[in-house]
């Protein structure tokens, strides 16, 4: 009976470690945004691969365990690779972590938006918009187009006080119902959630997103998903006749760069090129296969995919935006307007 | 649509058994799900199963109390006091009959009522803004302080300390650790199911281990016309059973507070009114069974109210079925649910399904039900006590998990002994991120309390509130002793 026993853990453990021959850890609990997309990804993902992918599932505060925990011991297991999202991003820019992109390989990201909703007709003079770490572009894109042109950053600090009502605590249940509700009349949502939460609701309408990021110019291009002329950009420009610039659109920049541009981002460790290869080889063929972009299209909407290197210039061309102003206005305006504790990471400059 | 139905089958089954087993019920049941909640191939297939265990479990709650004197859950203690000694005295099937037959009467009731009108219901969502939902939460907690325990006082501060354990984790004002105690493990805040599972589960499996049953088997040759007794005295007393139905009802639509206490307060009636009547409620009779037997199946509908229109649980077994779902992408309480018309027939069909299926079952093989129900407790301990642990450490599956549960069963054993209400702190802890956003949220757009006091609905619910701490501190004749 005892050798019974045995046999039958023994074979489990043989059969489970025969199957899971790439690990890819993602830094949230089931159920979670990010662990979604993994798992969809994940699924297409094998049939290319030809080897299965175990999600290896690590949460923690603002989901940053994960990561540090891939970057301080996973990554150096020749197997395992990582999913990062654009919260990630915007920790890595404001917050102590351990983890740093300039120290991995792409295997693949996706260039995706953000995309704010308002209600018809409502006073957008006036915004009420959800408050959380996670919105701090839109905090941003707001002050610049309610503000206007040349200011100094104390004054869009000013602005955005006397301006935005900036509410905390809600949960993305809780901010859906206010926006129904219209307690709120702006709110915001990635292009897969809008699409479920905000277009189907006959009192709102779309307010303005964020662009994509072209990496080979450092530019933000239009969302072809959505009508023309509704990019932050575009919005400043017809209102306040120049395009905008200066230090605090530096810092905005910067902040959506990380957060969009890194949205939903696979990596490898630096240097295992064997097993970069092989995924980097399924990627492509999951990229050429229609059936697989539709089940991930279905759920994320129209977004392109940077391959391998096209992934590493997008990491690079984000990095050149990391300036000293730029980082500082980020953490001034994050402190100060928002609330937040962000800190100033002097060393990310250099 | 066949797999649907296996489902349905097995989530009946398998709540059926967890009823059976004493001190087990819904919420132990529930946890265990978790450990193989990954094996649903789409989120609907969750609802059937949650709900199938939710109603089945309900019905097999009352076998441990009639006949061993333990209760299969807080939702069955009351039907043991008129049910085992009917079965010391070889009635064991009629106590049986009625148990079932009223709780599924007015399961059917109230489940028609809550289901069959829940997508309509959703409208009043709508009219909850901030100040609605503050003073609906103030409501909320002071009725699980001064209603779901006599010892309130005690009750206050388990829930002051719920709220506090709650606020570990993230400051969502600052985005930045609090109360973590330098432990990273804190920062995504302590996770609801080592909660659940130590301060809930543990204290009463461990209570189940020791505690002294005894075993009472069906009387051969009579059970098939005691079973047509027990449907007879449903009918006979069927307005103590709708009663019940209606108690449960009510206290199901209230966050928090359900299982035991509805029973008990239905019970209470039952009994001051027997006493009226002058029959013997309380020595044996068999309206004691259907005055607190309405309440359960009623209750437990009544219930999903609150956890699906505002994602704040009506009992603490729909804690669990939240985060279940939650697991599979239904956020209950959200927009995206709130106008999914699958959710809702689903939610609606596996109820009813449950119920006609769970009816002849419990019938037909209630001998062999009360075997299962008399096989010694230690035999369903560990393995509970593993599926416990199984969920519980699912989190990061490291060490943490472990030290964590350990804390919460530590815990879960003080607040059960020294009658600390242990449903007070869960309501705390639930209810704390909820009560802190409304109350930033509050503040934000500048409400006062002549909000409060001026409009209507958070004018209801206040009064209300105040109304349940004046009856609990001075009129609460039930003096529920549930911690």
């Amino acid at each position: 009976m005892k050798n019974l026993v045995l046999g039958i853990v023994a074979s489990l453990f043989m059969f489970t470690s025969a199957m899971a021959e790439v690990t890819m850890v993602v830094p949230q609990k089931p159920g979670q945004g990010t662990t979604v997309w993994a798992d969809i990804v994940k699924k297409e993902l094998e049939k290319h691969l030809g080897e299965k992918i175990t999600l290896r599932l690590i949460p923690g505060a603002r989901d940053i365990p994960g990561i540090n925990a891939w970057h301080n011991e996973l990554r150096f297991d020749e197997n395992t690779i990582v999913v990062t999202h654009g919260g990630n991003g915007v920790s890595f820019l404001q917050e102590q972590v351990d983890y740093n992109y300039a120290e991995y390989d792409s295997v693949g990201l996706m260039n995706l938006n953000i995309i704010a909703g308002k209600r018809i007709g409502d006073d957008m003079s006036k915004p009420r918009f959800p408050a959380g770490s996670g919105m701090v572009p839109e905090a941003f894109a707001m002050t610049l187009m309610l503000c206007g042109p040349d200011k100094s950053v104390d004054e869009y600090i000013a602005c955005f006080k006397e301006n935005v009502v900036w509410v905390k605590g809600m949960s993305g249940s809780e901010r859906r119902l206010a926006f129904k509700r219209g307690d709120l009349n702006g709110t915001r949502e990635n292009p897969a959630t809008y699409q479920k939460h905000v277009e189907p609701d006959a009192n709102a309408e779309l307010w303005f997103h964020h662009g994509l990021l072209d990496p080979t110019t450092g530019n933000h291009v239009d969302d072809t998903n959505y009508p023309a002329g509704y990019q932050v950009e575009q919005i400043f420009e017809a209102r306040w006749g120049v395009a905008p610039s200066g230090e605090f659109y530096d810092a905005y920049k910067l902040v959506k760069s990380f957060r969009d541009g890194l949205q939903k981002a696979i990596w490898v460790n630096k240097g295992n090129e064997e097993l970069r290869k092989r995924m980097i080889s399924a990627m492509y063929a999951m990229k050429n296969d229609a059936d697989s972009m539709a089940a991930i299209e279905a759920k994320n909407g129209k977004y392109e995919w940077f391959i391998g290197d096209d992934g590493d210039q997008m990491r690079d061309t984000l990095m050149t935006f990391i300036t000293e102003d730029a980082l500082k206005n980020l953490v001034k305006f994050n402190k100060e307007a928002l609330g937040l504790k962000s800190i100033y990471k002097a060393d990310l400059v250099k | 649509m066949d797999t649907y139905i296996i489902v349905l089958l097995l989530g009946v089954f398998y709540g059926f058994f967890v009823g059976l087993i004493p001190v087990a019920g819904a919420t132990t049941g529930l946890i265990a799900i978790y450990s193989f909640v990954g094996y649903f191939e789409d989120p609907y297939m969750l609802v059937v199963f949650t709900t199938a265990v939710v109603v089945t479990s309900s019905i097999g709650d009352s076998f441990c109390g009639v006949v061993m004197n333990i209760p299969g859950a807080g939702g069955a203690a009351a039907t043991m006091v008129d049910g085992f000694p009917m079965s010391r005295r070889g009635e064991a099937a009629r106590a049986l009959s009625a148990a079932i037959s009223t709780s599924w009467i007015n399961g059917l009731i109230w489940g028609l009522l809550v289901f069959l009108f829940l997508p309509w219901y959703t409208n009043i969502v709508l009219y909850f803004g901030t100040v609605e939902m503050f003073s609906f939460l103030i409501f909320a907690m002071t009725c699980v302080i001064f209603v779901s325990s006599k010892y309130w006082f005690r009750g206050a501060l388990a829930l002051i300390l719920g709220v506090a354990v709650g606020h570990i984790g993230m400051d969502p004002n600052t985005a930045s650790p609090r109360w973590t105690m330098g432990w990273e493990y804190l920062g995504d805040g302590v996770q609801i199911i080592p909660i659940m599972a130590g301060v809930l589960a543990f204290p009463e499996l461990l209570s189940a281990y020791w505690m002294k049953a005894e075993k009472i088997k069906l009387t051969n040759g009579v059970i098939v016309s005691q079973l047509i007794q027990g449907v007879k005295d449903t009918w006979r007393y069927r307005w103590d059973g709708l009663r019940g139905g209606f108690i449960g009802g009510f206290i199901g639509l209230i966050p928090g507070i359900g299982g035991a206490i509805a029973d008990w307060f239905a019970y209470s009636q039952t009994v001051a009114l027997g006493k009226r009547d002058g029959e013997n409620v309380g020595q044996g009779h068999v309206r004691g069974v259907i005055g607190c037997e309405g309440a359960n199946n009623a209750q437990k509908a009544t219930s999903y109210v609150p956890t699906v229109l505002f994602g704040i649980p009506g009992a603490p077994f729909e804690v669990i079925v939240m985060g279940l779902l939650m697991y599979v992408g239904l956020e209950l309480g959200t927009p995206s649910v709130l106008s999914d018309t699958k959710f809702f027939d689903t939610l609606l069909s596996s109820y009813l399904w449950s119920l006609l299926i769970i009816l002849p079952i419990s019938y037909g093989f209630i001998k062999y039900a009360v075997y299962i129900t008399n096989i010694p407790f230690r035999y369903y301990f560990w393995p509970i006590l593993a599926s416990l642990i199984w969920a519980s450490t699912q989190y990061t599956g490291m060490f943490n998990d472990y030290a964590m549960l350990a804390i919460c069963c530590c815990a879960g054993m003080v607040l059960k002994f020294t009658k600390f209400s242990r449903v007070s702190f869960l309501i705390g802890y639930i209810l704390s991120a909820r009560l802190e956003s409304s109350w930033v949220q509050f503040n934000t757009f500048g409400y006062g309390w002549s909000n409060l006091l001026l409009e209507p609905l958070p004018l209801i619910f206040l009064t209300l509130a105040v109304s349940a701490a004046i009856w609990g501190m001075f009129f609460n004749k039930a003096r529920i002793d549930f911690v």
